[in-house]
């Protein structure tokens, strides 16, 4: 398959907009900084990776994730060259934690919110006309897992573009159990490296408008999508299994017609937990073999923070950007690989033109609590 | 490539309270009945840390996995066919809201070593459909569906598509909600008023039900998500047709009977008999269905989730398995 990604959309701890973000993420900068959102005395994990759009210090305000959703998709509508009605467009959102924010401003601090807007089909039809529209809770990978639907809506020809996007914003009850269950709270998030001690949350929302090939928006293709695949490990509500992700890259690769030995760039889920890393480490291992070198790889979230639901997605705008503008953000905060990743090659400064050249095919990895995973592959385009 | 309207129901689960089969759910009435126990009917083992939500998904899977031939009607032995062609799509708006909310406020008034981590799972709203894909090792494509007052009929019609779109042969949707006290708090209904159980399908292609044979139960015709009710009926039912044998709608206020743009046909709530079911309903509706056509197998089944007020009303066309349909 072949679909044009025809307009991005994105924002995060470190930028507005999507050019912002990747901007950001080529110089190396982090979106680090001590804790804002909650009460710091009830946590002993000290940062996080925040959208700080709070009105003011200390006071939380429900439907922020809303807002960057709404933002993202006005602007990935916007940079494909297609207008704000989506009266008949689908517009599948891919969440962590979908509005559950909110839901606990509302119990605990009886803030003003509806449940219609826990799902983000409310603020879509308002802002939007949309209304074929789903939000799905699929952890961490949600947002690749959204992905995946909106192709095979391309694929049966039941659309001829689709919205797909992807949001979280950092709920108090995850950072919370996060902070209980992390023996050592880290206090920065360093994916792969031997003394990484976990990860941490950040805030950020993602959008692509991808179209069929014959759509007069797929002219100004940023990338292509090949594969988008998914499955699920059915082994551990928490722990990833390497067996369950080898086969959601095998399968991706089969869907794109291609072998591993085609992938250039790998956006790594990295989410900097041992059994995370390891895991992931494990299963490329696995797939690529001898050739575990050969590809440039990177981890995004040492700059985002794992920005949950949203998270797959940004790696999709990101690969794309990559491989048309020919930068690839480097990962930060990472010394010493540890164990099987110490084979890779990571992009960790400026990527030479000469290595920068041959960068056509990319694979972004997504994985989430339950073992559901899912990968995208995309083409790049020239510049 | 098969279209999703190549896709069937082969099994309906249940998990509810006073519903023995599903002939039950043609009931209008709620009769005095005792809350679901899926440690009896489980066992007890493995549910301690698991929220209600997903022991009910977990009672209404094995059930329908029973009754649709995935796993053997004795309970001895595991899936009859390999797990990675099996996908999962939950619909449940409201299940984890109680650890979400419960967690959050013991942290507003304590710290963080006060909560219990054993709830870490449950606070990531997939925790029900990742269960039951660990619990009988089905790894195909699992998806939660979070989406509203169309919540449930949106997870068939996306099951279907998974089929049609060949990432697996087939999958279990279950629709689930609970009663509990944050739920009562949040939505302002008294527990009797909600539903608090699980239901559960199989829907899958039409070739491989019959590869297996197995004998289809309902045929899935056409689906919508518009803006009104009169736009999703008319969507799926252009100029009225064919007219359906019984329209399953849960309005707060339905168009009174002959009202002109909707069916002339009569009607079905199930919300009467087992409470309001919120992201639950489309997939109660659809087994209402498909307990109705046992008994009338002729005439399709018309079925709308969602109020004109709500973000979206979807629709969806059931067809009696042996009745010809376009």
């Amino acid at each position: 398959m072949s679909w044009a990604i025809t307009g991005t959309g994105a924002v995060a701890s470190i930028g507005q907009d999507a050019d912002e973000v990747f901007d950001a993420l080529c110089a190396g900068v982090s979106g680090r900084a001590p804790l804002r959102g909650f009460d710091r005395r009830a946590f002993r994990t000290a940062h996080a990776y925040e959208i700080d759009d709070r009105p003011a210090d200390g006071t939380d305000v429900p439907s922020r994730a809303t807002a960057w959703l709404l933002r993202a998709v006005a602007e990935a509508l916007r940079d494909a060259g297609l207008d704000e009605d989506l009266s008949s467009t689908p517009v599948i959102v891919g969440t962590g934690l979908r509005e559950l924010r909110s839901v606990e401003l509302r119990w605990c601090e009886d803030a003003e919110f509806d449940l219609g807007g826990l799902h983000f089909g409310t603020a879509l039809r308002e802002r939007f006309g949309a209304t074929w529209t789903y939000t799905i809770s699929n952890a961490c990978s949600a947002s690749l897992h959204a992905l995946a639907m909106g192709s095979d809506l391309l694929t049966a020809g039941t659309a001829e573009a689709v919205v797909v996007a992807g949001v979280d914003s950092i709920t108090a009850s995850m950072f919370g159990l996060l902070d209980r269950v992390q023996l050592d709270p880290p206090d920065r998030v360093r994916p792969f490296d031997q003394n990484r001690r976990g990860t941490l949350m950040g805030d950020g929302a993602a959008a692509v408008v991808l179209t069929r090939e014959d759509h007069p928006a797929a002219r100004r293709a940023r990338g292509r999508l090949r594969a988008a695949s998914m499955n699920c490990d059915a082994a551990h509500p928490t722990a990833p299994d390497p067996a369950g992700i080898a086969q959601a890259i095998r399968l991706a690769h089969e869907q794109a017609g291609i072998k591993a030995d085609d992938i250039d760039l790998i956006l790594l889920h990295g989410t900097g937990t041992s059994l995370n890393d390891e895991a992931e480490a494990t299963a490329l291992g696995d797939v690529f073999g001898g050739g575990i070198g050969r590809p440039l790889m990177t981890a995004v979230k040492s700059m985002t923070g794992h920005t949950s639901g949203g998270s797959g997605l940004l790696g999709l705008i990101v690969a794309a950007r990559a491989l048309a503008e020919r930068r690839v953000p480097p990962t930060i905060a990472l010394d010493t690989p540890a164990g099987v990743a110490g084979q890779f090659r990571f992009a960790t400064g400026p990527t030479p033109p000469e290595e920068t050249e041959r960068l056509r095919i990319a694979q972004v990895d997504a994985f989430g609590f339950g073992g559901v995973n899912a990968v995208a592959i995309v083409e790049g385009v020239a510049a | 490539m098969t279209s999703a309207s190549d896709t069937v129901v082969t099994g309906v689960g249940l998990a509810l309270p006073g519903a023995r089969d599903a002939a039950d759910l043609l009931r209008t009435t709620r009769e005095p009945a005792e809350p679901v126990d899926p440690g009896t009917l489980l066992g007890r083992r493995g549910l301690r840390y698991k929220d209600r939500a997903t022991q009910l998904a977990l009672c209404a899977a094995r059930d329908v996995l029973r009754s649709s031939g995935l796993l053997p009607a004795d309970g001895e032995g595991g899936l009859t066919v390999p797990g990675d062609t099996v996908g999962v799509a939950v619909s449940s708006n409201l299940g984890n809201l109680d650890t979400v909310c419960e967690v959050a406020s013991a942290i507003g008034t304590e710290t963080t070593s006060h909560i219990s981590p054993m709830a870490l799972p449950n606070a990531s709203s997939n925790v029900i459909a990742s269960s039951v894909a660990m619990q009988h090792g089905l790894r195909g494509p699992n998806l939660m569906f979070c989406n509203g007052p169309t919540s449930g009929l949106d997870a068939v019609y996306w099951a279907a598509t998974l089929v049609a779109a060949g990432r697996c042969d087939r999958a279990v949707v279950i629709g689930v909600e609970t009663a509990n006290p944050v739920v009562e708090g949040l939505l302002g209904e008294a527990a009797e008023r909600l539903l608090d159980g699980a239901v559960a399908l199989v829907i899958e292609g039409e070739a491989a039900a019959r590869a297996r044979g197995v004998r289809p139960l309902a045929a899935l015709g056409a689906y919508t998500r518009r803006e009104s009710v009169r736009a999703a009926v008319e969507r799926v039912l252009p100029e009225g047709r064919p007219a359906p044998g019984i329209w399953l709608t849960s309005q707060e206020k339905p168009p009174a009977p002959g009202t002109p743009g909707f069916p002339d046909a009569p009607r079905h709530d199930p919300t009467g008999a087992f409470g309001r079911a919120d992201g639950a309903l489309g997939v109660l509706q659809c087994a209402a269905a498909v307990a109705r056509f046992g008994s009338h197998p002729t005439g399709t089944a018309l079925i709308t989730t969602g109020e004109d007020t709500d973000d979206a009303v979807a629709g969806l066309l059931l067809h009696p398995a042996r009745e010809e349909h376009p």
